[in-house]
């Protein structure tokens, strides 16, 4: 029986630091892809990704063992930015443009899971997906970081304006704006837009 | 028209953020605001689509990350 499972982050990570692998394993499942999906969003390409989730990993697995770690912040919000700086060095050092390269040749939201859809909704879903993630990209810089660090870093505003050295009230107006603009860009796109498909 | 500072804590709604008082007060003026419930259904949808949104990294990577900390371990 896995005694982890309902364990807080924080308590993940004190279990793994004195020598438990399996919360390690607990904590990489809980956050991998929220992780995967953060550095996705930034290089477009599916092979680097993974490189450069492995290599996130790998550096808090470092900064762990060899008792650096702050436990005074989320994890999540820790590994995610971690994932976002690796990202953005990323693209700085290899100054090129963004490009989509799958191992299938199919869209990259193609392993998403909908066991109980339709094939017919099944793909109107992964053709949806993947365009709102191509309209993630044409935001504006500010709104497009907000929208990322809020919703696949896990950071809460205050912790976002506090991070870009902005207020929790411009941090708000540009989700806001990222949130609003995305619903004009999907109408203008005539993507499905029906309530039913994204019900809970 | 929706005054921006109430449209700042519709934002705080939606994810959550919005302290106990405020958000009574919020969920008060939903009821009674037709344009107000418009827009904060409107934040859902997108804020839903965007949570649907995530993709899974290849279990190959995953088994990567956790053999190597078990590397390490082993090491030391």
């Amino acid at each position: 029986m896995n005694t982890t499972t309902q364990q807080s982050d924080s308590a993940l990570v004190s279990l793994y630091i004195a020598g438990n692998e399996s919360a390690f394993e607990q904590l990489v499942n809980r956050h991998k892809n929220k992780v995967y999906t953060t550095i996705l969003l930034i290089v477009k390409d599916s092979y680097t990704a993974e490189d450069l989730m492995q290599d996130a990993f790998i550096k808090a697995i470092h900064t762990m063992k060899s008792g650096r770690y702050n436990e005074e912040g989320k994890f999540s919000s820790w590994i995610c930015r971690i994932a976002h700086n690796l990202a953005i060095d990323f693209f700085r050092k290899e100054k090129r443009s963004p490009m989509i390269t799958l191992e299938d040749g199919s869209n990259v939201f193609n392993n998403m899971s909908f066991s109980e859809d339709s094939a017919e909704s099944l793909q109107i879903k992964e053709d949806t997906y993947a365009r709102l993630r191509e309209l993630i990209q044409t935001l504006p810089q500010s709104q497009r970081e907000v929208l990322m660090m809020r919703h696949y870093a896990d950071m809460s505003f205050q912790e976002i304006a506090d991070a870009t050295g902005v207020s929790i009230n411009t941090a708000l107006g540009r989700m806001r704006y990222a949130l609003i603009n995305l619903r004009k860009k999907m109408l203008n796109s005539n993507i499905a837009y029906d309530k039913n498909l994204y019900s809970e | 028209m929706i005054k921006t500072s109430t449209q700042n804590e519709l934002i705080q709604y939606v994810y959550d953020e919005l302290a106990d008082d405020a958000r009574e007060h919020l969920e008060t003026a939903l009821m009674q605001d037709d344009e107000l419930a418009e827009g904060c259904s409107e934040l859902l949808l997108v804020q839903r689509m965007l949570n649907g949104a995530v993709k899974s990294p290849s279990k190959r990577s995953i088994d990567n990350i956790l053999n190597y900390s078990k590397s390490l371990s082993l090491q030391s």
